[in-house]
């Protein structure tokens, strides 16, 4: 043993790679997540001063009066903020963030900074799913076809990423090729099906929710909706952040982390399952968000670095932040009309990506 | 600490890739093993570290039964030094140093001011202590296994295993690695690619031919010019080098 080598030490680090550097961060990224979620209740069709926003959730959440509330609640503002708004904002923000964690995960487990949740077939097994419950299942019986929609798109979404990982473990040890390969089959297949299913459905209606559907949305977002994701994307978080030490490990391959006293089979197959689970259910509850599993991971690792302990939380936050912001801009953008918000994000995701890809230097998350 | 192989097989399906192998490593010596590719030394390596599982035989570290030990138990008294590798994420040099404090912290423990004075003082023994904020990737196939060889000593290991540690090095960087290795008063097990290097730092060889240990000895003994056509396949005679007074080797035009 080596005790006796314990000399104290000065090594030369940037400001986010210091200790204080990085509680800074964090702490100006959750303070920048709690304004936003009160800003972003100010815009939409209807546009709420800021001010009056933050005085109707500061009394909502806390009972605490700022001056004359009685002109503030007789107003419609009141319930189009706390009845509307403010559940589609924190939903934005638990998704974010879920499909942020869900995406450093994955990228760990396969040792790809490519791969996000959706590589797995996630997104095309929903779909399947939907569209099956939407054109054939139960779509047109009122309460029980909307909840259908959700459970066969969840189901869809962890059927197909188990398909997946038993297809690329098939044969021995489950490698990321394989992975990426295996997502790609069930991805055309779960297509096909759906295609078929679309072709052969005479429902235009029930085709345009298909297709809306596909593209993301937290406008159905209500309070009954918000548990359900809160408590999963809080336990996910709560979790992952305990397994630090395996996801950097990770990082280095297999036999790396094995010398380090971690043998990742077992872990990397549970990590897998489990981010299926979670994105099945975010999917299940507001269609397919893509990029921000993909590019909020790569941003952040630009700015803390790849050690999961400071990426993610780091990265959590920001995803909550982005989503809370691409959904504002997608009800504001065009005056009278919602986008989808799977379209604002791959409209600002793709070309960061290309961006990052083309930028010379560009390490995955060290500095050159 | 003293390893104990005792009889290890490794199969590949039909393929019979060690056989019984038998060796131990005592007394802090540093123990070669060598042979020519293929000959098995690396997969030998391999089950003994826990990344491949062995069909037959046993492996102790002292009391310690590798073989069924939690990988955790075994990294805490076992390092490896691999060949390095190309990261597809990166690191800074402290980072990954800093990861040879994984198998002696808990789940939910973060490092210590010890932690961090262990990861500096090997990265002091590395010469790279100026280096620590740079990115892992960035750096030099020299300075990698470096990193790699900082990493390994964070890990305060009480046994070392070098997996052909200096392929694709430097001369330089070669000795650099065995010097610092050699002053760790420590057991060593090294499979090493060049005989005259292995001449001069082990103590002991194991000298491995299609899976089996075809001879063991004191460098001096076994590395004569009839071993290394026999194992080898390459003509050479042996000498005394007049300058350093060590085993040297001239190898001759193969047949």
């Amino acid at each position: 043993m080596h005790t006796d080598l314990a000399i104290p030490s000065q090594p030369k680090q940037s400001l986010i790679h210091s200790r204080y550097g990085f509680m800074a961060v964090i702490g100006v990224l959750f303070i920048i997540t709690l304004l936003s979620a009160g800003a972003a209740v100010s815009f939409g069709q209807v546009d709420i001063p800021v001010s009056q926003s933050y005085r109707i959730l500061l009394h909502h959440i806390t009972g605490i009066q700022i001056g004359d509330m009685q002109e503030l609640t007789n107003g419609s503002f009141v319930d189009i903020i706390w009845k509307i708004r403010f559940p589609r904002v924190l939903m934005a923000m638990f998704i974010g963030a879920g499909l942020t964690l869900c995406g450093t995960i994955m990228q760990a487990a396969v040792q790809n900074p490519l791969a996000d949740p959706y590589i797995l077939g996630i997104s095309s097994g929903a779909s399947l799913g939907a569209t099956f419950a939407i054109l054939i299942g139960f779509g047109s019986m009122g309460l029980l076809g909307q909840s259908g929609v959700a459970f066969w798109a969840f189901a869809g979404a962890v059927g197909a990423s188990l398909l997946v990982l038993t297809l690329a473990s098939a044969g021995g040890k489950m490698t990321s090729v394989k992975l990426v390969l295996a997502g790609m089959v069930i991805n055309a297949l779960c297509t096909a099906f759906a295609n078929f299913i679309v072709y052969f459905a005479n429902n235009a209606e029930g085709i345009k929710t298909v297709t809306f559907w596909t593209m993301g949305s937290l406008a159905a977002s209500s309070w009954d909706k918000l548990p359900l994701i809160s408590v999963t994307v809080l336990l996910a978080v709560i979790l992952f952040l305990s397994q630090f030490r395996v996801l950097n490990a990770m990082l280095l391959g297999d036999e790396a982390a094995v010398t380090l006293g971690i043998h990742l089979g077992a872990y990397r197959r549970v990590y897998m399952i489990l981010t299926a689970l979670i994105t099945g259910v975010m999917v299940a509850s507001c269609g397919m968000i893509g990029f921000v599993g993909l590019i909020i991971p790569h941003l952040v690792r630009g700015l803390v670095g790849s050690d999961h302990r400071r990426l993610l939380p780091a990265s959590i936050l920001f995803g909550a932040i982005f989503l809370i912001w691409t959904d504002v801009i997608a009800r504001t953008i065009v005056p009278n009309v919602e986008l989808p918000i799977g379209i604002i994000t791959a409209l600002i995701g793709a070309p960061m990506f290309m961006y990052m890809l083309i930028r010379k230097g560009y390490a995955f998350g060290g500095k050159s | 600490m003293n390893l104990n192989v005792e009889r290890l097989s490794v199969s590949f399906g039909e393929a019979k890739i060690v056989q019984e192998v038998s060796l131990r490593v005592q007394n802090k010596q540093f123990v070669g093993l060598i042979g020519p590719n293929g000959c098995g030394k690396s997969t030998l390596l391999k089950s003994i570290y826990k990344v491949i599982k062995p069909r037959h035989g046993e492996v102790f570290l002292s009391e310690l039964n590798v073989i069924k030990a939690s990988p955790k138990l075994v990294a805490r008294k076992l390092g490896v030094v691999g060949q390095f590798n190309e990261l597809s994420f990166d690191f800074t040099v402290r980072e990954m140093v800093a990861m040879g404090r994984t198998p002696h912290k808990g789940m939910l423990e973060n490092d210590s001011q010890q932690d961090a004075d262990i990861v500096s003082a090997a990265l002091r023994k590395v010469n790279l202590e100026g280096h620590t904020g740079r990115s892992y990737n960035s750096l030099s196939g020299g300075e990698k296994q470096r990193v790699i060889l900082a990493r390994v000593l964070a890990q305060q290991p009480e046994f070392m295993i070098l997996d052909e540690p200096t392929n694709h090095l430097d001369i330089k960087y070669q000795l650099q690695i065995l010097n610092i290795v050699r002053k760790l008063d420590i057991g060593i097990l090294a499979a090493l690619h060049d005989l005259t290097l292995a001449a001069e730092y082990c103590d002991y060889l194991y000298v491995m031919k299609e899976g089996r240990v075809a001879a063991s000895g004191v460098p001096e003994d076994i590395l004569t010019k009839e071993l290394i056509r026999e194992v080898f396949d390459v003509e050479c005679e042996t000498y005394r080098n007049p300058v350093t007074g060590a085993l040297g080797i001239a190898y001759l035009e193969t047949k």
